[in-house]
Formats: C-alpha cells, structure tokens, sequence
C-alpha cells in the first residue's frame, strides 16, 4: 500500500506531463455546471480539470460546442492524520457546482475528509502603467517620476485562475461519499458513512449534524448511509439511501437532528431471487431527484429504479442493468466487483435515464417508450464523430457476430461515473482514465 | 427406508449446489474479513456488507439445522471430542445475535443407522458443514467492529497431540464433505492453537455427558458447549458421499482439526464466563 501512494505521488510529480494512464489519472467524478457550459472532472490524484464549451461558431457548424480544458488545478493533496496513523487519499469524491450568480464559477469539491469551495475566474485584462512600479514589477526609482499617469486596463491573454476560497474540514470521522448543494443556495450537506452534516456556504468553523446512525455499539453497525442529495427546489427536504437498499426522506424543519424520517422507500425482497448476495447487491450506490423533484433514482448493483416520492412501497419503473451479472454474482463477489459504486443520471428532461456497467459500457432508459440502449466508450470501437454503434451482451446460446458473451466483458473497465448536460442530449462517461463526450447526431 | 435412493439423489442434487455455495461465499468472505482487518483502515461499507453476508450465511445454516433437527433422534453418548484452534476474534458482545444458533432441546445426536434411515447422506455433510460455518461465523462476527487481535500459534501441534492423546479413534469417523474441509483446514492452518492445558480441560469437560449450559455467550448466542458437541457426532456419522476430493485418511486428518477448533471455540468463549 505505501508503495503505490508513493509511486503515485511520483507519477504526479514527475509523470504528469506524459499520457501514461497512471492511477492517479483515474476519473473519479464528473459534473455539468448548472448550465451545462462548464464540465469539471475530478480525479485520483486530487486534480480538477473544468471543461468549457466552446461558442457555436458559424463558420464550423459541425462542431457544436466542443469542450475545451478551461482550468485545472490541484483541489486536494495527500494528507496524514497523525492521531489516527491514516493517510488521507486526495481523491475527489464528489464534485458539486454552485449556480452561478456572477462572472466567477464556484464549485464544491470534496475527498474523504474535507470540502472545499473553489472559486474559478477568468482574467483578461490586467492594469497598465503604475507609477511605483514598471510593467515587469521592479520598482522605480523614484527620483526617475516625473509626472503621474492613471493605469488604464489593457487586454491581455486570457487567464483562467483557480482559488480556494473555503475548507470545510474537521466534520467527518468516517468517509465522505455525497456532497449537495441546497436549493436555498446557502447550505449544503456532507455526508459520510454514518453521518450527514450541514453547513452554510460562508461559515467553515462549524457544521450542524442533521442525521446520524451511528450505533452506540459499533457492533452493532449493520447498516450505512451510501448518498445523499437536497431536493431541487424544496430546502428543507433531503433523502439519503442506505447500504440495505432504503431510502429515507427527511425535513429539516421537524427537528434538528434528522433521524426519523418522514418516508421510507423500500421495495419488498422478491424471494425468488434470494441468494446470498441479495443485501450487498441491493446496496444503494446512488441517488438522484429528478429534475422535476417528482421523481427519485437509484441505483443498485443490478438495477435502476425510479422512485415516485408519493409512493414509498415499490419503486415506479425498475430497469435491469446488466442482468446478465445475476449468475455470476459469487465471482463477482470474490474479484470485489460486487462492491463497484455506478451512478446513475436524468436527462434534462426527466425522460431518459443513464447508467454505466463493464465492458466500457453504458446503458440509457427510455422511460416513455421503455426502449434502452447499450452503448460503449472506447476508442478502439468507435471513430471520432462517428455516430455509436449499440452493442448487446450475449447470454447464452448462440452469440450473434456483434454481440459479446458475457465471459469476455472485461470488468476492469467499469463506467461508474456519467453526467448529463441540464438541456442537451450532451453526455459526459469517464471510462478509468479517459473521458468521452458524446452528443446526439446533428441532423 | 422408503424410496431412499430416490430421496437422496433430490436432496443431494439441491443440497450440493446449495453448500458448495454456501461454502465458497464463506471461504470468500472470511478472506476478505481477514484481509480488510490488516488494513489500517477498512471501507466501512465493506466490512458492514461482509459481515452481514457472514449472518445471512449463519442464519440460512440456521434454517438448516433447525430443519434437520425437527427429526427426533435417539442420544448417543459423545465419546470423542475434537478441540480447534480459536479463530482471532474482537471485542465480546455482539449483542445483535440474539437466536439461539441451535433451538435444539432434544437429543440431536443420531445413531448411524437411524442416520441413514431418515436422511441422505448430504444432510450430513450438511450439518457437518453447517457446524464448521456456525464456528467461522461465531468469530469473525464477533470480530466485525472490534479490534482485531493478533492470531494466535500454529496449529501443527495440536493437531498431532489431540489425535494421539485426546479421544479415542472411532471407527465410523469418515471425512466430511470435502467441500467443507479445505476451508477450515486453511482457516485451522492460519490460526493458533490454544496451549495443551487448556486443550486437555476443555476435553475433560467435552467427555462429560453433562454439560452445565453456558447461556450467556459473549455474542449473545445461546449456543452451548453441549449442543455443539451434540452435533459433533453427526461429523463422524457422515459417509458424505457426495464430497468429492478429499481421501479419507486426509479428511480424517483434516475433520479432527476442525472438530478441535469447533469445540474450542466454543469453550473459549465460554470459558471467560464461568
């Protein structure tokens, strides 16, 4: 273990400049700004690279906005706990954008143990003409002034700077999983494996802690928190879903500590699937509102279920994955592919869902015509510009000559991390260490 | 007698696709307990779905215990006794187990012939595995949040004193499901052993036919040492036929390493009590 974190901090050092697919390079989430023109994408190695989109151009109306590296910069760094003897790995869990309210763009960002708000600016004009100072910063002389000029502002190249502008630090005894932001645009929550802490945006010495479940004896512990999110519009209401499957919903406004939910989604176990692994693989690893706040996503290892809020017995749809991966749930068990956290993804319409699985590949829901799609993220099979081919998993039998059987996915290359533009069929998939973006074809 | 073949094959045929699988989920999931106990600091979503994967094993060979004990058996003094290494395990009390792991009030030891009269041998070696998951299960449940401890000697020893010294060899000892066996045998060769003084107590008190029942288990199992050893004979009676590997003399072998770490756990953790 030492020797990876040190191999890594020395591909960070000295390797970042080469396109070797180290693990520090690994994406570990992506986020649409709230207007989908920033992409900011975090990694292993504690980095943060925002896309931008590029203006349409008349001239090229072929290239419809492409996403061009806008910043990047260091979010978090390795750290030790001296009390604990732990080091504290910089990789960013979560990344969270604030909507923006002037020119700079902030985002949230977090590792196992500390958020930070990040403010990116652009620069493109810098002062001209001090008086105490030449234009290389040296300091004039003064008995060499003579009169006194106004500095005037002078375009210059654009600059794109990265500054830290709160560490919120100190809250979390256990890792934290899910960052959101409020829909009052004034808080946000954290939330690790047993807690959920709420701040406010200016204030970093203190956090309130909404929910926790932490056991008195931790023997007892047999269940976790896996995410959580505010509601797009109503402030006072969260969920927060569970390692056995659940889902609470909770207000804020009933009471301080938020530990008795007001709902509770729950799809009764279907006994004729019953195995062994029938609690780890209906872990929740995700949640998401929908857009609308009508609605609740989830995902679990075999599925994506949407959840009505009004209805807490069953889900509402439920889409199989990659069923496929039932019969081979005790190997997947013994390779800890078991344990992998997919996210899941609305459209900016509510109609269609995503979600990634092996293979490089991802899978869209139809939700109104209940059509889905496999897709694939890799270079090897698909051309720059070309329009993606849908691919299908053999399952038994006969295996057509597109199609792969199960046996040859190879789950090293999962897709645990999608986004998806606000308005456009725009999608961001991070495959390991490389990112795709597709968008839908231009007629 | 009736229809026995007929029986059998039904039972072998769920029976073996169920306790391989129980085993391997076992043998995968105490690795990985062990593995993430070495880390200095385990997910915690992890180690929560391991071990409660652990108690879903332990309560489905709950199920199956409760299920074969509803056949009443006549008793049959318990002559030999096996004493197993302790697994490593961590702080008491785990106070969310609270079942009985055995609900058994009768004599649940069988004779052999009564044995082969109103199960296949598959039950068998299910209940010998069944004991072996049961004990796996006792500790590293037990060890899930708390402090991992250090394991303890190599086992080596025992193995040779306990065969030699401790109880008489019986004849109808087979192997055990094999399936079941390499398991524990990996698990018995990675732990230590208790010192021989103790072995020799604890299979003075196994050799008793009664047993004051030790209720109060650290865990908050209501096991007891008797009622383990009850079933230790349903080891010896098992022709398991179904296993596959294992030469006999190797199951021998490896089947009284387990029964020691059985009963020794067992006793270990009841020993703190009394």
């Amino acid at each position: 273990m030492e020797e990876e974190s040190d191999s890594r901090k020395i591909n960070n050092s000295f390797l970042r400049d080469h396109n070797y697919a180290t693990e520090a390079d690994i994406i570990s989430t992506v986020e649409f700004n709230s207007t989908g023109e920033l992409l900011a994408t975090g990694d292993k190695g504690g980095r943060v690279v925002v896309f931008q989109r590029e203006q349409e151009s008349k001239n090229q109306p072929h290239r419809r906005g492409e996403y061009n590296v806008y910043s990047t910069f260091q979010s978090h760094e390795p750290e030790f706990d001296y009390l604990k003897s732990l080091e504290i790995e910089e990789k960013i869990n979560k990344i969270r954008w604030l909507p923006q309210q002037n020119a700079a763009y902030f985002l949230l960002s977090t590792n196992d143990k500390t958020v930070k708000l990040w403010k990116i600016s652009e620069r493109d004009k810098r002062p001209e003409g001090y008086n105490l100072k030449d234009e290389d910063g040296r300091i004039r002389d003064p008995s060499t002034i003579t009169s006194l000029r106004v500095p005037v502002l002078q375009p210059m190249d654009l600059m794109v700077e990265a500054m830290p502008r709160r560490v919120f630090s100190n809250a979390h005894t256990y890792h934290i999983n899910s960052i959101s932001v409020n829909s009052d645009y004034e808080t946000f929550m954290s939330t690790d494996d047993l807690r959920i802490n709420l701040w406010n945006l200016e204030i970093t010495n203190r956090s309130f802690n909404i929910v926790d479940i932490k056991p008195a004896n931790m023997e007892e512990l047999t269940e976790v928190i896996t995410a959580a999110e505010f509601h797009p519009h109503q402030c006072n209401t969260f969920v927060y879903s569970s390692s056995k499957g659940s889902i609470r919903l909770c207000d804020m406004r009933a009471s301080a500590l938020c530990d008795n939910h007001s709902k509770f989604f729950e799809e009764p176990e279907d006994p004729s699937n019953r195995s062994f692994f029938s609690e780890i693989i209906s872990s929740i690893s995700d949640v998401k509102f929908s857009h609308s706040g009508r609605y609740l996503m989830t995902r679990d290892y075999l599925t994506v279920k949407v959840w009505d809020l009004n209805m807490e017995s069953k889900p509402l749809e439920t889409y199989q994955v990659h069923d496929y991966l039932r019969s081979k749930l005790c190997s997947l068990y013994e390779n800890d592919c078991i344990f992998d956290k997919f996210e899941c993804v609305w459209n900016g319409s509510d109609s269609v869902i995503m979600t990634g699985s092996y293979n490089n590949f991802f899978r869209m829901f139809d939700r109104n015509t209940k059509r889905d799609v496999t897709l694939e993220a890799s270079r090897e099979n698909s051309k720059p510009r070309a329009i993606l081919k849908p691919r299908k998993v053999c399952v038994g039998g006969k295996r057509r000559k597109d199609e792969i059987s199960v046996d040859s996915l190879d789950f090293s290359k999962k897709i645990l991390h999608t986004a998806w533009h606000p308005y456009e069929n725009i999608i961001a998939v991070a495959a390991t260490n490389n990112l795709y973006i597709f968008q839908d074809k231009v007629n | 007698m009736v229809a026995k073949g007929q029986k059998r094959k039904l039972l072998e045929g769920r029976g073996g696709a169920w306790e391989s699988q129980l085993q391997s989920v076992l043998d995968i999931s105490m690795e990985k307990f062990h593995r993430d106990q070495a880390l200095v600091e385990p997910s915690l979503l992890r180690s929560v779905l391991i071990s409660n994967t652990l108690r879903q094993v332990q309560s489905e060979v709950r199920a199956q215990v409760e299920s074969l004990s509803s056949v009443k058996m006549p008793s049959k003094p318990q002559t030999h006794s096996g004493l197993e290494p302790d697994f490593p395990s961590g702080s008491p009390s785990s106070t969310e187990h609270n079942a009985p792991l055995f609900s058994l009030n009768d004599e649940n030891s069988n004779t052999e012939e009564d044995v082969m009269a109103w199960t296949s041998e598959e039950d068998f070696s299910l209940s010998s595995a069944i004991s072996v998951i049961l004990k796996d299960l006792d500790t590293v449940i037990d060890a899930g949040q708390g402090p991992p401890r250090a394991p303890l000697g190599s086992v080596e020893n025992l193995t040779g004193d306990a065969r030699h010294t401790q109880y008489p060899p019986s004849s109808s000892r087979t192997e055990r499901a094999s399936n079941v066996v390499p398991s524990v045998k990996s698990e018995a060769a990675c732990l230590g052993c208790p010192q021989d003084v103790v072995l020799e107590k604890l299979l003075l008190d196994i050799d008793t036919s009664v047993f004051e029942p030790e209720v109060n288990l650290l865990q908050g199992f209501s096991v007891t040492a008797d009622d383990l050893v009850k079933y230790l004979p349903s080891l010896s009676k098992s022709p398991s036929a179904s296993s596959s590997s294992s030469s006999s003399s190797h199951g021998q072998a490896t089947w009284e390493i387990q029964e020691i770490e059985h009963v020794m756990d067992i006793l270990m953790r009841t020993y703190p009590q009394s």
